[in-house]
């Protein structure tokens, strides 16, 4: 029991990062009615981003933050019209070509990363790395490193960010409005095109910064992407879809059960521990665990 | 389009039947036995992503429970391979039954999202496992007759093709599924029981496919959870309908011959840039999405009704112009 108290504080800790992760994608659903397969990948394009410029610059990865967010904040500018193309064809089945769409591009982007950083696991190095607080009091100690607490930091900064963007400012209106009903949207001047761009490469941007920090917290590898698509849909689902303000509890969620699954049972059953919980929400509140989801 | 299948499908079915007799190289043999499963795979990967609009991602998980379960029932239970191999059917369908409760209800991408997620914990699961041998899988009795092998698979596919080709194009059923895949609350209001349906295809899609995971496990006589429930097969059998065209059930089989063909010979000759193969795959389902989004096979009908109908326009309009001068 001795244990739990830490493995509750490395769950929230673990859990704000994916919150960021979750309201960036969750976002661009809502707009763009699609869900990107490749929301992992961007994340490891990200932490690779992350270690490399902090290779050749040896800058901190922190101070790198803004630099890999316009970086594939551009990136994800630049690809939306195709998938915009794709989603808005007359052929076939729009939605699932476009679903398909992003399905391929996340199977190209594992073959490049494999192809050009091989299958090594690494980890950027912070300023934050080394330090860690030791707190105790009323007969429980907990340790908590400073680098996962600087990146609870990030993740509220991020979602504050968010909600700022969303709420008070004109162009959350019109995301928010594109989510609602496109076509009302349109009709009262939002530019979709414009609109859907700027989430997606909002969405593309913030997932490469969040996998910076993962990739400083946890390690950077070719192989992680997969397991963040899963842990950004689980995120999303257990939310309820399409209500925003389930994600934080979700992900707080996700986190408490991969520390917990660290401290007391085999961390490679987390996955499986994931879904098992994932199957019994759908079957028993197939809205999310508010049952608020559309 | 009946005696248009026969006449098609009997002289292709005759030329296959025959083909072991004059093919005498094995490598040969085992090459088309191994595209011969890729087709079968593909139209099961159809019945589901194309007729019924709900992409399985986890399809290579039903090839696998296929193939783990004649080799455990073999192995452990010292089952003949003639009764092991309808279980691998049987458990992919009660796989796909438990499975598709939950992961039913949720649509489009979701779906696509939730049953990739369920491949990657039954792959968890079987690296686990004892009775799965783990990681190091597990390895079959020998059985060296390509013949055989050849015999069955084709055996297999031909039932599966003719059988999807009955229910999908000859009966109410296919155009049930259309409908769901169209607009499922319109089907609702029509009387229709997509629950129902979705869950019928769901397994018509899984059985076939885990029949073809065990008649592999003793063709290849090794099995682990990378070659068997990895992403590769869902995959490959995806980038087939895609290429091919979805929603068909000849788009599939040229898909699976294309891709399979170009597959072999990438690891034949490249065999050192095994990871370019995934570029490429990734790349083509991207592109093939842009540029021809109803596949090869959709495009080239298309083509063709376009001009049909062109000519008779120009034939209504040819019958049309004497009577105007008549008048």
């Amino acid at each position: 029991m001795e244990l739990l108290p830490q493995a509750l504080m490395d769950g929230i800790l673990l859990g704000g990062i994916y919150i960021t992760i979750a309201i960036a994608f969750s976002l661009t659903y809502g707009v763009m009615h699609i869900i990107d397969f490749a929301v992992g990948e961007w994340i490891m394009f990200g932490a690779f981003a992350g270690y490399y410029l902090n290779k050749v610059t040896g800058l901190d990865p922190f101070l790198l933050l803004p630099v890999v967010f316009i970086m594939f904040a551009l990136v994800g500018y630049l690809i939306q019209p195709v998938i915009h193309r794709v989603l808005s064809g007359n052929k076939g089945n729009p939605l699932l070509m476009g679903l398909v769409f992003t399905f391929g591009l996340a199977i190209m982007f594992q073959g490049i990363a494999l192809t050009v950083f091989g299958f090594y696991s690494n980890s950027t190095p912070s300023v934050f790395s080394e330090g860690s607080f030791f707190i105790e009091k009323f007969g429980l100690s907990l340790t908590i490193s400073s680098i996962r607490l600087a990146g609870l930091v990030y993740a509220l900064a991020i979602t504050a960010a968010l909600h700022y963007l969303l709420k008070k400012t004109n162009f959350g209106l019109g995301v928010r409005a594109l989510a609602l009903n496109r076509e009302s949207a349109g009709l009262m001047g939002v530019n979709g095109k414009q609109t859907a761009s700027l989430v997606y490469g909002l969405y593309v941007g913030v997932s490469a910064m969040t996998g910076v920090l993962i990739g400083c917290i946890l390690s950077v590898s070719a192989q992680m992407g997969t397991e963040y698509t899963i842990f950004a849909f689980f995120v999303v689902v257990l939310a309820g879809m399409g209500y925003l303000a389930g994600v934080p509890w979700a992900a707080l969620l996700l986190g408490m059960v991969q520390s917990i699954f660290l401290i007391y049972f085999n961390p490679g059953h987390t996955l499986l521990a994931v879904f098992a919980i994932l199957y019994i929400i759908l079957l028993i509140s197939p809205r999310g665990l508010f049952g608020r989801g559309v | 389009m009946k005696d248009k299948s026969i006449r098609w499908g009997l002289p292709i079915l005759l030329i296959l039947i025959a083909l072991p007799a004059v093919v005498q190289d094995t490598f040969f043999l085992r090459v088309i036995t191994e595209a011969i499963m890729w087709i079968g795979l593909a139209l099961a990967f159809d019945v589901l992503a194309g007729y019924t609009g709900y992409l399985n991602f986890g399809h290579g998980a039903f090839f696998g429970l296929g193939a783990y379960t004649t080799a455990i029932l073999m192995m452990q239970a010292h089952w003949p391979f003639a009764l092991a191999l309808p279980m691998g059917g049987v458990l992919a369908g009660v796989g796909a039954l438990v499975a598709g409760l939950p992961t039913l209800r949720l649509k489009g991408a979701y779906f696509a999202i939730a049953t990739w997620a369920l491949s990657r914990a039954v792959q968890q699961l079987a690296l686990i496992m004892d009775i799965t041998g783990g990681p190091d899988g597990m390895r079959l009795p020998s059985f060296l007759n390509p013949q055989f092998f050849y015999y069955l698979m084709l055996a297999i596919v031909a039932v599966t093709f003719a059988l999807l080709w009955f229910l999908l194009e000859c009966s109410p059923f296919g155009l049930k599924l259309k409908a769901i895949r169209e607009d499922d609350q319109g089907a609702m209001a029509l009387g229709l029981n997509p629950t129902k349906l979705k869950m019928q295809a769901f397994i018509l899609s899984a059985v076939p496919t885990g029949i073809l995971g065990g008649v592999y496990a003793y063709w290849i006589t090794f099995i682990d959870p990378a070659s068997t429930l990895g992403d590769l097969v869902s995959d490959q059998a995806l980038v087939m309908v895609v290429f091919g065209g979805m929603g068909t059930l000849v788009g599939p089989v040229i898909g699976a011959l294309l891709i399979f063909a170009f597959k072999t010979l990438f690891w034949a000759y490249l065999s050192d840039f095994q990871l370019l193969y995934l570029i490429i795959l990734g790349a083509v389902i991207a592109l093939s999405v842009v540029f021809i989004p109803n596949g090869l096979w959709g495009t080239l009908r298309g083509l063709r009704s376009h001009k049909k109908s062109e000519e008779k326009k120009d034939e209504s309009l040819a019958a049309k112009l004497p009577q105007n001068e008549g008048e």
